[in-house]
């Protein structure tokens, strides 16, 4: 509990777009900042749908935004 | 800190005073009356009222996340607190009708009861909490 062996490259995306803060994207999914927050720190793993909101925001595919890492145990 | 974490934690401080005033003012369980009925409504009532005005002012501090409605994540906190709560009344619960056993009355095994309830209530928030806090 607490971790997932999915990463991503939301805050980078964020950076690339404009510095888009937490709350505008989390608006723009439908989901809290702390969530938002939760998902970008690897914490918490967000539904399909939500993670294909995510890709859609910035414009880019699904795998550009989230990786799988089989290798890595989830803490 | 989110507005249901805040949420949570009035409840669960709620919770714990209550129930602090309440073992504080009926504790004479062996020897149940009509006092420690009134002691128990009087308790509900003080709870009902700490909630309302602690929602209130949170609701009037926070309109913004106020508005915020419930996302997946949340939901998914809730969850998991709910039915680690349950599995705590079932056991709390089951444990107090085994007293029955013991000679304990009708009225001391329905105060444990409430005892199992107001555990279980805690462990809902006080889990809450910790899944907020880790991010699940």
């Amino acid at each position: 509990m607490g971790g997932t062996n999915i990463s991503n490259r939301i805050r980078q995306l964020r950076f690339e777009n404009g510095e888009m803060t937490q709350q505008q994207l989390g608006q723009r999914i439908g989901v809290t900042r702390q969530t938002l927050n939760a998902i970008e720190l690897g914490k918490y793993s967000p539904s399909l749908e939500a993670a294909f909101r995510i890709a859609e925001v910035f414009g880019v595919p699904l795998e550009r935004v989230f990786q799988y890492n089989p290798g890595k145990t989830p803490t | 800190m989110s507005f249901r974490e805040k949420s949570a934690w009035i409840t669960l401080i709620a919770i714990l005073l209550v129930s602090a005033a309440f073992l504080f003012h009926a504790p004479r369980l062996s020897h149940p009356g009509p006092w420690d009925f009134h002691v128990l409504l009087a308790c509900i009532a003080a709870f009902a009222v700490i909630e309302i005005v602690s929602f209130v002012v949170l609701r009037l501090r926070y309109p913004e996340d106020a508005r915020t409605p419930i996302d997946e994540r949340e939901r998914l906190i809730h969850l998991k607190a709910t039915s680690l709560a349950w599995g705590v009344y079932v056991v709390g619960s089951f444990l107090a009708v085994m007293t029955l056993h013991h000679g304990a009355s009708a009225v001391v095994i329905g105060y444990l009861i409430v005892l199992a309830f107001v555990v279980a209530e805690l462990v809902k928030y006080g889990a809450r909490i910790v899944y907020y806090r880790r991010g699940v």
